[in-house]
Formats: structure tokens, sequence, C-alpha cells
């Protein structure tokens, strides 16, 4: 008999253990995936609600903003208006800046920021480049210098050298060779956590075609 | 066994049996429209949701206990409420109130047309003015192609609604500037001093402006030199003019920057033939300086400089005995130099203060004549502000100006003429918003001018309210008062301030990369200084007065056409008015009665160039014909005007660049110059004031070296 209690005891134990990080991871990954699924501006607002309520009782949790940080990049890239996705863009911000807070030293939030001022540049690359090509830049190299292996800094790195140089008319091979090394990145790459961001392989593999 | 059992089940109910309550209901806003998107959530848990297109929103819930719910939605106030758990079925009716959002909200647009990166809204961009056909990279050039401007050729002045071109005051980081335009030939158009690509952004206000800037009765232009570290480079530009060398470097917690030019139209004004009989082209050496330090978190150090030495000799055919010339030497010295602090206290308050000193010396010798007018300056300027809350900010300031003037003929110097001003001034500003709809400013300023011991107290104020969402309304009043022109307040100091009271009322949407503006305005002059000898002080008086009125229309559509950008400027203006030696009351000879411009510029991508051109077209100006009877009764033929230019991106870091003003060589009269005297025939003779060549013909090459080098100066040009 107090065997049995015991069992069910630990059993209880282990699973009140285990309760918290797998209701959170459950409902990260749950999310997670309905944000890649994301198409439309509504959706991505639902899906990005739920970020910012996990975001609100896991204070110090960098993941959630992250992640509602990149739904509202996505949302400014599917919004017509320009004023709309300066303001979305200053919403994703908003949450990299408190994933920062949390995080400061994480390259996947620091190229996200670089990805923000880069998406700035594309709405008025004549006005704007000056001022945010270099942020987006610098951001990317940040991010790169604390992890050299994050795939996605630099696909969006190379992505934003092939703009320039497109832009301006020049020689693209040197943002094209970034862009080759980053999907061979996304080969090899293993998230080391089930939570960690994995978009961005299919657009360096479109990106590295345009290169071809 | 037993006691298995009831583990089992306790555990059974304590995982499902956490009785779950559901919540549901609506979010709507203020004026019962559905807010769709809102996140609905109990507060320190994940369970929420999303409110659906029609604003309605269900979830269930196992939390128990005293708790919160919590409603929050861009723009919105964030709505909280204690909640029981669990429950039976909540059903909520949730508004939310609208939260005064700065950005978004209604901006006040009467009379004000700004130009920077940071806004969307932005009617004009800073690139817009460096690539504008026909403005040769000059400030007044480019806003010349506004509505609410006059061409008025011969000078390079902004002409605003009627207004002179001295009453246009130019700012620098709010504050003044004293002569902002280099010495030029008579009837020939100078250029602003001030580079383009020093200023991040500038606002141009053709009236109703901001109790902030006095002294300036038709128009204030703006200029806000740039705050963001550039990278550091070095820009080199070879042009047919001259040369320039400019250089960036970001240092710690700042950055500096200077350039240097040197110009020199010698060479030019021998290939091209020229209107006049330049004995020594104009040449110049001008250099400018920035340099913007964060002292700390709290304090940012500005400052600004620039000088510039400048000269030429040119003869002048007289009127009636044309084969005599007067000859014509000029030399300017000018000195510039403007310093600002801005401190950030708190999130409420904040505090700017700034000084800045002026000096230009021009000496002319006209023949054996020789003539110095020196002009000082300083002003001193701090503005305090202080955002009380997202609805309402206060701004309140002081400013004390300080101007030395003197203007003397150097073969009778005790002649000497001059003026020493003192002004102190006081300005007061509320910003109210009742909603993001509306927003109402409403400011006050004092002015003692220590010279004439006069005092004044002038009212401005805006309304704007939002008529949708792209969409807006405002209106404006103002009154304004300036020190007359240095050339007639010398002659007698203690003439009052001319002033002028500004009526506008606007109509602005912006939608899509288009905008679509008008602009109905009545001012009325009043204190204008009349004079009937030039020379004798007591002839002159306040005595003058006069009117404008007119309609300004803009329209700007960067969206229809692939890769061109254009826009339209039309302005109707009516005006009249007794001043200076004017027998009665007339149209003066500067107001044109119908203004149009057309801007386009197309970015041709496979061909790595921007092609530009500015069609500019003025109805005749008024001019007096001293052997009518009527004053200004006649009129010069309409002015034509279309100017190209083009841009080709060689190598990433090597622009060059290519204008043609006056393509056609349209011999445009801006007006005519009657002879002091008739002549045998007791006839007035009359001289056209045609322009000082038929076209400007600019090549340069533009070169950037930095570290990244997809860098150039692109956005400079």
């Amino acid at each position: 008999m107090r065997t049995i209690v015991l069992i069910a005891t630990m059993l209880f134990a282990a699973h009140l253990s285990q309760a918290a990080p797998s209701k959170y991871e459950e409902v990260m990954k749950e999310n997670i995936e309905k944000l890649y699924e994301s198409r439309t501006i509504e959706e991505y607002q639902t899906v990005i609600n739920k970020f910012d309520r996990i975001a609100a009782k896991e204070t110090d949790k960098w993941g959630p903003l992250y992640y509602a940080g990149f739904g509202y990049i996505m949302m400014a890239t599917n919004a017509d208006e320009v004023s709309m996705k300066d303001k979305y863009l200053d919403l994703a911000l908003e949450r990299i800046n408190a994933g920062k807070a949390i995080a400061p030293k994480e390259s996947e939030i620091i190229a996200l920021e670089g990805f923000v001022h880069m998406i700035r540049v594309t709405v008025d690359p004549a006005t704007r480049g000056a001022q945010y090509s270099g942020l987006s830049m610098q951001a990317f190299s940040k991010a790169l210098e604390i992890n050299p292996d994050n795939p996605r800094a630099l696909y969006l790195m190379g992505q934003m050298e092939f703009g320039t140089a497109k832009f301006f008319g020049a020689d693209t091979s040197e943002a094209c060779t970034k862009i080759q090394a980053a999907v061979s990145k996304f080969d090899v790459y293993t998230p080391d956590s089930p939570l960690a961001p994995a978009w961005g392989k299919g657009g360096a593999i479109a990106a590295s075609e345009m290169c071809k | 066994m037993k006691d298995i059992i009831t583990i089992f089940s306790l555990c059974i109910i304590t995982m499902t049996g956490l009785a779950q309550s559901n919540i549901s209901g609506r979010v709507t806003d203020s004026r019962g429209e559905p807010v769709i998107g809102a996140n609905i959530f109990i507060v320190d848990s994940y369970d929420g949701t999303s409110s659906d297109v029609q604003g309605f929103f269900s979830f269930s819930t196992s939390e128990q206990g005293s708790l919160a719910l919590r409603i929050t939605y861009i723009g919105y106030e964030t709505y909280e409420m204690p909640i029981e758990l669990p429950s039976e079925a909540v059903v909520l009716d949730i508004t939310l109130t609208e939260k005064v959002n700065r950005l978004d909200a209604v901006v006040i647009s009467a009379g004000l047309f700004t130009a920077g990166e940071e806004s969307s809204r932005e009617v004009l961009k800073s690139l817009d003015i460096v690539t504008t056909a026909g403005a040769t990279a000059d400030i007044s050039g480019a806003l010349n192609t506004l509505p609410g401007t006059q061409i008025v050729g011969e000078t390079g002045r902004l002409f605003v609604r009627g207004g002179e071109g001295n009453e246009t005051k130019t700012f620098i980081d709010g504050i003044e500037v004293l002569n902002p335009y280099s010495s030029s030939a008579p009837n020939t158009p100078g250029r602003g001093r001030f580079s383009p690509f020093m200023f991040r952004g500038t606002s141009f206000s053709t009236g109703g402006y901001s109790a902030e800037y006095g002294q300036a009765l038709s128009s204030a232009l703006v200029l806000n030199s740039k705050d963001v570290p550039d990278e550091t480079r070095t820009d080199i530009s070879l042009m047919t003019v001259g040369a320039d060398v400019s250089h960036t470097r970001e240092m710690k917690e700042g950055a500096f920057a200077g350039k240097l030019q040197y110009t020199n139209l010698t060479p030019y004004f021998k290939a091209v033939d020229q209107n006049l009989d330049w004995d020594r082209a104009p040449q110049s050496i001008e250099g400018n300086f920035m340099l913007r330090k964060a002292l700390n978190d709290m304090h940012e150090l500005k400052m600004y400089s620039n000088f510039s030495w400048s000269d030429f000799v040119v003869y002048q055919p007289r009127i009636i005995y044309t084969s005599a010339k007067d000859k014509m030497d000029l030399t300017n010295n000018y000195q510039y130099i403007n310093t600002s602090l801005r401190s950030i206290i708190n999130d409420q308050w904040s505090v700017f203060s700034g000084i800045s000193y002026t000096k230009s010396n021009e000496r002319t010798h006209v023949n054996d004549e020789k003539y110095q007018e020196r002009e000082e300056g300083i002003h001193l300027k701090t503005v305090i502000a202080d955002d009380v809350s997202d609805e309402l900010s206060l701004q309140f300031g002081g400013e004390h100006f300080i101007r030395d003037y003197s203007y003397e003929n150097i073969v009778q110097p005790d002649e000497e003429l001059g003026i020493d001003l003192g002004l102190t001034a006081l300005f007061a500003e509320m910003d109210l918003y009742t909603s993001n709809r509306f927003v109402t400013r409403a400011g006050i300023r004092g002015e003692y001018n220590w010279m004439q011991d006069m005092f004044y107290v002038v009212p401005r104020l805006s309304i704007a309210y939002k008529t949708g969402e792209n969409s807006q309304m405002s209106v404006a009043y103002g009154q304004f008062n300036q020190t007359g022109r240095n050339d007639l307040v010398r002659i007698k100091n203690s003439l009052e301030d001319e002033r002028a009271d500004h009526y506008i009322i606007n109509y602005q949407r912006e939608e899509n990369g288009r905008t679509f503006r008008v602009e109905a305005y009545y001012k009325n002059y009043d204190n204008l200084i009349k004079f009937s000898q030039s020379y004798n002080p007591d002839s002159y008086t306040n005595n003058g007065d006069g009117y404008a009125r007119g309609i300004d229309v803009f329209w700007r559509d960067n969206k229809t056409l692939k890769g061109v950008d254009y826009w339209l400027s039309y302005s109707y203006l009516d005006t009249e008015r007794d001043y200076h030696n004017f027998p009665y009351q007339a149209a003066p000879t500067f107001a044109s009665e119908h203004n149009f411009s057309a801007v386009f510029k197309y970015f041709i991508n496979a061909l790595k160039t921007q092609l530009g051109g500015t069609y500019s077209y003025a109805s005749g100006r008024p001019f007096n014909n001293p052997n009518l009877e009527l004053f200004n009764s006649e009129k010069t033929a309409d002015y034509h005007d279309l100017s190209l230019n083009a841009s080709y991106l060689l190598k990433s870091n090597v622009i060059i660049h290519g204008s043609v003003t006056n393509v056609f060589g349209f011999d445009n009269i801006f007006g005519f110059e009657s002879s002091n005297e008739p002549n045998e025939n007791g006839e007035f003779i009359l001289r056209p004031v045609k322009q000082a060549a038929p076209r400007f013909i600019f090549l340069g090459v533009f070169i950037t070296l930095s570290k990244d080098k997809s860098v150039n100066q692109l956005p400079t040009l």
C-alpha cells in the first residue's frame, strides 16, 4: 500500500514539476506553428495576442516577445499603407526591445531587430536607405558576432546587401556568397531548443535562386 | 485498492474538474464600432482570446480565485476589471476608450509644409529638396515649387502669399539666421547659404505658425540639423562651377561633419554667353561645420557654423546713356555660428537652449563711391516643454535679440546710418488633444522692442480636425509683427513694426502615396512703412496697409505611374498694398496672380538613372511706367521655365549629375526699371530686368569614399 502511495505521490510530484515548463513549451510550440501558418493580418494578430499573453506571465522569457515581434514584422510586410507598416514595425521593435532587456546577448533577437530596420528601408529605399540600412547592417553584424552560426542573421545580411546592390545597380556577387553560405548553414543548423526560431530557410533558398 | 481509486479520482478531479468558466462578450470603441483583434485575457495566465471581426470573443478558463481580466488593443487605453472564478457563464460588454497617440493623431497642417524622414506623413521628403530640377540644390529653389510662393526670379528668395522676400525668416534648430542668402549682383538670384545636405528636416510655413516664431510677417522656414550619427565618410564633388570636399566622422556619442567649397564661375562664363557684362565672375569660398555630441543620457550638444567669402565685379549700363557703364565691385564676408543644448529632464520635461551669432560685412564700390554694410546679430533662446499628459502639452520660453546694423558711405563717413536693436520676447503655447481627431493649439507671444520702446502682444490659434481616416481640416489665425527692412529702418529708427493678420482654412487628404491639399487664406497688412522721399526721415510713417488673399492647391502622386513621382502646385493670389513710395494701394511688382509648378521625377532602374523635370509658370507681374498716369498699372509677359536634370550612377559610389535650367531659353522678363529722370523728349526710359543668362548648365561628378562601398551622395543630390 505504502509503495503505491509513494509511487502515486512521486508521479504527482513529477507531474507538478513538469507541469509549468511543459505547459509553456506546449503552448509555445502550438502557437509558433500557428504563427508560421498565419497568412492574414487577422491571423497574425490572434497569434501575437497569444504570445503577448504568454509574455505577460513569463516575464523572464524572451521567446514569446521574439515571436510577437516576428509576427508584427510579418504583419508589416502584409500591410498596404506605409503608415500601417510603420506602426506594426514600431510594435515589433517594442517587443524586441523588451526581449533584449531580458536576454541582451541573444543573437536571434538582435538579428530580428536588424530585420525591422531592413523592412523600413524597403518601404522607401531612396529616402530611408541612408539611415536604416546602416542600422540593419550593424544589427546583423552584431548578431553574427555573438553567434557566427546564426543562419538567419547571415541570410538577412545577404538579402540586405543584395537589395542595396540591386538598388544602386552594383555587383551582387558578395551578397550572393553570403546567401549561399546561409543556405548551407540552414542545412546543418540544429536548434538548441524546440522553441528556437526555425524560419528563414525557404527565403534563403528563394534568394539564392535569384542569384543564379 | 480503494485508496488508489481515491487518489486517481482525486487526480482526475484536480485535472479536469478545475471548474471551467466561460467568459464571452463583445469589445467596441466609444462610437460603438467593433474592435477587431483585441487581446482579452486573465492576468497571469495563458487563458484568453482575441476578438473577432464583429468584436465578439469567448473563451474558457480553469483559473480560480480573485483575478483580473485585461483587455488590450493598439491605440486604446488598457481595460482591466476584477473577476471571481470559477463562475457561471460571464458575458461582458466592454467599451475601450481611445488613447491619444501623437503619432496617429491629427496634426496642425494649416499653412505648413514639412519635409523629413521620420514620419510617413510628410508632404515632402528631405531628398525632394535636392532632386528637384531647376532648384539647383538650393532649399528655397525647391520650396518655390510649392503652392503659396511666387516666382520672383531675379531674387532667388521666398516670396510668400503677397509678402516680400524679407517677410520670410529662416531658423536653424529654432534659432534665427540673419542674411540667409548669398550676395548677388543686382537683379540676379542669390542662393541660400545653407546646404540642404546638412539638414534632416525642413518645415516651411506659409502662414499661421507657432508663437515660438516671431519677427516674421509672412513665413517661417525652419531647418533642423541632422542628429543621427552618419558613418565616417568623405565626399568629393567636382563641378563645372568649382569643387568641394566634405568629411563626416563618427565619434564617441556624436559626429563631426565639415565641408569646404570653392566656386568660381569664370570658366563657365567664358564658355557660355551671359547677358551681364562681368569683369570678374562671382567666386566664393565657403565652409560648413557641424558637431553633435551626447554629453550623457540627458544632454545633447549641437553646433553648426558657416562662413563664406564671396566677390564679383560687374558692369551695368545706365538706363538712358547706355554707353556709360557703372562698375560694381562687391565683397561679402559672412560668419554664422549656432550652438544649442537639448536636455531631456524626464518623460515630461525637456529644455532647449540656444545661441546664435551672425556677422555679415559687405563692401560695395560703385565706380569711385565706397559703401559698407555691416550687420551683427545675437539671438538667445530658451524653450521649456512640459508634456503634461497624452492630451496636453505646454511649451513656453523666452528669447532676446541684439542686432547691430550700419551702413556707411566711406567717402562721407559722417553720414553713417544704423540700427541698434534690442528685443526681448516671451511666448507660451498649449497643444490640447480633445481626442485623436481634434487638436487645438493656442499661443501668445509678447515682444518688447527696446529701440522703439514698444510692446507687442500677438495671439496665435490653430485647430485641426480629422474628418476621416486619411483626411483632415485645419483652421489657423494669428497676428504677426516684424521690424521693417534694414534699408528703411536705418533712415528712421523709431518706425514701428509692420503687422499682419493671417486667416487660413485648409483641407488635406493623404492616401496610398497620393496627397491632395487645398488652402484658402486672407491676410491683412497694417502699419506698413511709407515714405515720400527716400532720404528724408520726416517723410517716413507707419501709415501703409494692404491685403493678400488667395487659394493654394497641391497634388502629389507617387503611386499611379510606376517609378514616377510628381507634384503639381497652383497658387492664386490677389494682393494690393499701399507702402513705400506707392501713391495709393496697388499690386506690388513681385505679385503674380497665377503661379503653377509641375515637378516630376522618374527613376529608371535599368539605366541606373534618375530623371527630373520642373515646369514653372507665373502670370505677368505688375510694373510701373512713369509715363502713364496710373501707378503699377502695366504687366510683364507671362513667365515660363522648363528645367531638367539627370543623375547617373556610374559606380556604386560615383554619381554624375547634370542639370539645365530654362531648356528652351525663354526670354523671361521679371519687370522694368525706369530712369530716374526723363530724357530729352520728356519721357522716362524703361529697361527690362532679364535673366542673367538664357539658361544655366551644370555638370558635376560626386564621389564618396567610405568603408561601405555602396554609400554614395545620391541622398544629397
